[in-house]
């Protein structure tokens, strides 16, 4: 083997990935273990382990970044397996369709959450101006001001978001379907609720598996979006493990940056293992059905 | 008939609901917030485009656009090379350990960001380079990484040997391999990484709010932020200033649609 020159292929990126992934995540583990306060570290064993268990504003968000994270990849990836079949029986401008529905995950979180701010606006966002014109302005509320219609609002935004997405990686799953399996269907007179069922959806299967580990991922992280919108409020109904973790170290007057990183490091496995999880539950499962 | 004119209304509808909102804060840059505040669903008449060059020069725009392209750019062509350099030794080389560094490398995508934040943000105040732009350029190119060397290896792999075989017979190095035979073959993909690293380090966030305070070195969503906070009210110019950012983005996509879509769905498919 080659030595030399691997290593000097490798060298540039193993650096970047010690320097500034692998030493920083030992870092935190190690700060998770200590008072970090900016002149001086004390180590404090547990402590802060300790604390995390009772606090309750971590578990509040944990709740609501685990409601986010299951409910999303469910109503994403249904509605997108809905438009997907639509398309695929050939619809006319379906090129069209496609580059359309896929624009709102390009754009920033930044971008969208001002967008939606406006859309949620309780004096003449789109939402409750439509409510009044209809005669329902009595359901016309601040969406993202009341405590218990706040994070459903913001899962819609995200699913507004991602559906697209999930639709386009479905299109591409189907068309590369044989077409003879299909075809054999349409010839057993076979309905379009029961092709769906009992021929489409197995055979994508891994595809939809997989969008809906990528989703739980992505949601298991989200920060931008409610950082531009509501930052947790209101009375922490919006609060995720993230906007926690950097409230706790860059706005709260503590100035520890110990503790936020016991919460990053307690999520870190927590994220880390349900992932392994999932994905091992979905294996088990295609190897039962073989 | 009839249900094929259902479907195609049910498409129309949701593409409505999916772009719609775009339309609309297009329509909003060119509105001032007055006009805006007594319809706020009007057509911009007239078209007051002088907005932009407003908000470029008077609240900053022009510095954060000029900041974003800056980091963005330089982050991608360290990115590109790095990776790619990267991907196809691992690709290339079936040397033992290759692939528990192709484990460890890949797997980092799952990581939260919050593991790296706040040690990230302690490095580089230790090194001097917390608050400036090429503390951030280099954060980003350590966060895009494993994405790109994922995209890029599988490619790489799909290679045949026997190019790189006669190649070897020419002569060639193994730089010259890399730089004259592989890169080029591989340049779909590479082209797809380019312009998927643009998208989402334009449109990163987290770690630019941790990184960067000062005014000078603020990113485009850095500096929407700011803007809203300062002026919660005037509708009209942060609309203008979301156009600002969506536009680069737009265009981006308006060459290279299939290729974005080919990116970003690149790990979703098997």
């Amino acid at each position: 083997m080659p030595w030399g020159t691997i290593i000097a292929f490798l060298l540039p990126a193993l650096t970047f990935y010690v320097a500034l992934t692998a030493y920083p995540a030992f870092r935190t583990l190690w700060n998770s273990f200590h008072k970090v306060l900016p002149r001086r570290t004390e180590f404090v064993g547990l402590l802060n382990y300790e604390q995390l268990v009772r606090d309750e504003i971590f578990w509040r968000a944990v709740r609501n970044t685990i409601t986010w994270a299951c409910a999303s990849p469910l109503i994403e990836v249904s509605i997108a397996l809905l438009l997907a079949v639509a398309l695929y029986a050939r619809v006319p401008g379906a090129r069209f369709f496609r580059i359309a529905w896929f624009t709102p995950v390009l754009m920033s979180y930044v971008v969208v959450g001002i967008l939606w701010m406006w859309i949620y606006n309780y004096d003449w966002g789109p939402v409750n101006v439509a409510l009044r014109a209809i005669g329902l302005g009595f359901l016309a509320k601040p969406w993202l001001g009341d405590p218990a219609t706040a994070l459903p609002s913001l899962i819609f935004v995200t699913s507004w978001m991602w559906v697209g997405f999930n639709m386009v990686v479905l299109l591409a799953a189907l068309h590369s379907l044989p077409r003879d399996v299909i075809e054999a269907a349409e010839l057993d007179n076979c309905g379009w609720g029961a092709k769906l069922v009992f021929i489409i959806l197995p055979l994508i299967r891994a595809t939809i598996l997989n969008l809906i580990v990528l989703s739980f991922i992505g949601k298991m992280k989200i920060f931008d979006l409610v950082w531009i919108t509501t930052k947790g409020n209101p009375l922490w109904a919006t609060e995720t493990v993230s906007t926690y973790v950097y409230k706790r170290a860059f706005e709260w007057t503590t100035f520890d940056l110990g503790y936020p990183s016991t919460i990053a490091a307690v999520w870190f496995v927590i994220v880390l293992t349900t992932v392994l999880l999932l994905t091992w539950a979905f294996r088990q499962r295609d190897r039962l059905e073989y | 008939m009839v249900r094929r004119s259902l479907v195609l209304l049910a498409l129309s509808l949701y593409t409505a609901f999916a772009a719609g909102p775009f339309v609309w804060v297009a329509m909003l840059s060119l509105r001032t917030t007055t006009e805006i505040h007594r319809n706020h669903f009007a057509f911009p008449d007239p078209a007051h485009w002088e907005k932009f060059p407003e908000a470029w020069f008077n609240s900053n725009y022009g510095i954060y656009f000029a900041n974003s392209l800056q980091i963005v750019l330089g982050a991608v062509a360290v990115l590109t090379i790095v990776g790619a350099m990267a991907a196809h030794c691992l690709a290339r080389y079936p040397f033992r350990l290759n692939r528990a560094i192709y484990f460890i490398l890949f797997s980092t995508i799952i990581f939260p960001p919050q593991i790296t934040i706040i040690s990230l943000f302690q490095i580089l105040v230790g090194y001097n380079l917390y608050n400036s732009k090429l503390g951030l350029t280099l954060v980003y190119v350590a966060i895009q990484l494993p994405l790109t060397i994922y995209i890029l290896e599988s490619f790489f792999a799909r290679i045949p040997q026997d190019l790189f075989d006669a190649a070897r017979m020419d002569g060639y190095s193994d730089w010259e391999i890399f730089w004259r035979v592989a890169l080029p073959i591989a340049f779909p993909a590479v082209a797809t990484t380019i312009i998927l690293n643009f998208i989402l380090l334009w449109n990163e966030f987290l770690f630019a709010v941790v990184l960067i305070t000062e005014e000078t070195n603020r990113t485009l969503p850095l500096g929407i932020q700011r803007f809203i906070g300062d002026t919660q009210e005037d509708v009209g110019m942060i609309a203008t200033g979301l156009m600002i950012a969506i536009i680069p983005v737009i265009i981006v996509y308006g060459f290279f649609s299939e290729r974005l879509i080919q990116g970003m769905t690149a790990g979703a498919v098997k």
